[in-house]
């Protein structure tokens, strides 16, 4: 066994190491495959591109523009909902820990984010109390259309057991429309990725 | 340090504002004043006796009458010391000791949100737990758990 490697390395049947740089006879696969596939594609887009402008065309005149840009839109837009990245209370942990590994939310396409100018949905984390309920509003209004709300938690939902006190908001609903709510005090990550999915469900159905 | 000790201190610099030094359970003592000689009395205690950290101010209202205590800390002696004072309902005023104590700004803030305890000259008597303008004082007795929807029109007009 002497030295295998050494007769291993070099292919079997090869051309000698030295004068092989024609590129005709050592790369014939390659250069005979790949450009007649790429000409063909580039026809092909050619023609596709007017002719699908022409059925697209006849087919939002016929059925609305509604009927068929609106289910695209709702498409990449249920599937790309960047919550907005703000913890009020305790379920900000559980919020936190559904963007971990272990639950890894962003499968679902949901990234938070740290500016509210990049949100589609706030997700309220907990007790709303009156002094941040002007902060919390205008966070709200400053994100762009369309927006949605995810009310987590029974602080959020309704005050929790807060609700009698002399400072907390009894439901985050007396202030922002919300969309969803989440039951649990608080919520496992499980539950806010199920409140995103049936926010989703929502989304599909949007019409206008 | 024992209640003797206090008395034989603060005595003579307060004479009658003093009301008397009482045991108290894991302090120094507890130390009664009238309200007029809070600020004399502050100087004292942080210059003569030691006590330079000021760990809380609270207000307790007992219907006919308010309570405005400072709870202290002396590192040299470590010991715990309340300073406790009685102001009328009506008028429930105090000087602040925010000059004495800086730390005492802020829980005077809060004694004045929640118990209505006023503080003269204070800096920066502003809410610190509830919105502006909430004119309620939720720690007092006379104040009602409020139903949510009654106190939700109260507070959204603040």
């Amino acid at each position: 066994m002497t030295a295998p490697t050494a007769q291993l390395a070099r292919p079997k049947e090869s051309a000698p190491p030295s004068g092989s740089l024609e590129l005709g006879t050592e790369l014939p696969m390659v250069g005979e495959a790949a450009v007649p596939f790429l000409e063909i594609e580039t026809l092909r887009a050619k023609e596709f591109i007017p002719a699908a402008k022409e059925a697209l065309g006849s087919l939002i005149a016929e059925q609305g523009h509604a009927k068929v840009i609106r289910p695209v839109f709702n498409w990449a837009g249920r599937n790309s909902l960047f919550p907005l990245h703000w913890g009020l209370a305790c379920c900000a942990i559980e919020f936190a820990a559904a963007f971990g590994a272990r639950w890894d939310a962003e499968r679902f396409g949901v990234v938070p984010r740290s500016s509210p100018r990049q949100c589609d949905v706030m997700i309220v984390n907990g007790t709303v109390t009156w002094k941040v309920a002007h902060k919390l509003i205008t966070l709200y209004e400053q994100m762009p259309e369309p927006k949605w709300v995810i009310a987590m938690g029974n602080c959020a939902t309704g005050g929790g057991p807060f609700r009698t006190a002399y400072s907390v908001v009894p439901g985050v609903d007396k202030l922002v429309p919300v969309d969803v709510y989440i039951a649990g005090c608080p919520p496992r990550p499980e539950a806010m990725l199920d409140g995103i999915l049936e926010l989703e469900k929502l989304i599909r159905e949007r019409k206008e | 340090m024992q209640p003797d000790d206090l008395t034989g201190v603060l005595a003579p610099k307060l004479g009658v504002r003093l009301k008397g030094v009482e045991p108290f359970p894991g302090t120094a003592g507890r130390v009664r004043f009238e309200r007029e000689a809070a600020l004399d009395l502050f100087r004292a205690v942080r210059d003569d006796l030691g006590f330079r950290h000021l760990s809380m101010v609270g207000g307790i209202d007992w219907v006919d009458h308010r309570e405005v205590f400072y709870v202290l800390w002396s590192d040299d002696a470590k010991q715990y010391l309340v300073l406790s004072t009685d102001v009328p309902a009506d008028d429930p005023r105090v000087e602040t000791a925010s000059s004495v104590w800086p730390s005492a700004n802020w829980h005077e803030r809060e004694a004045w949100e929640l118990v209505g305890i006023v503080f003269d000259h204070h800096p920066d008597l502003r809410h610190l737990l509830t919105p502006d303008g909430y004119e309620f004082r939720p720690l007092l007795r006379s104040f009602k758990l409020h139903e949510p929807e009654e106190l939700e029109v109260k507070a959204r007009h603040v």
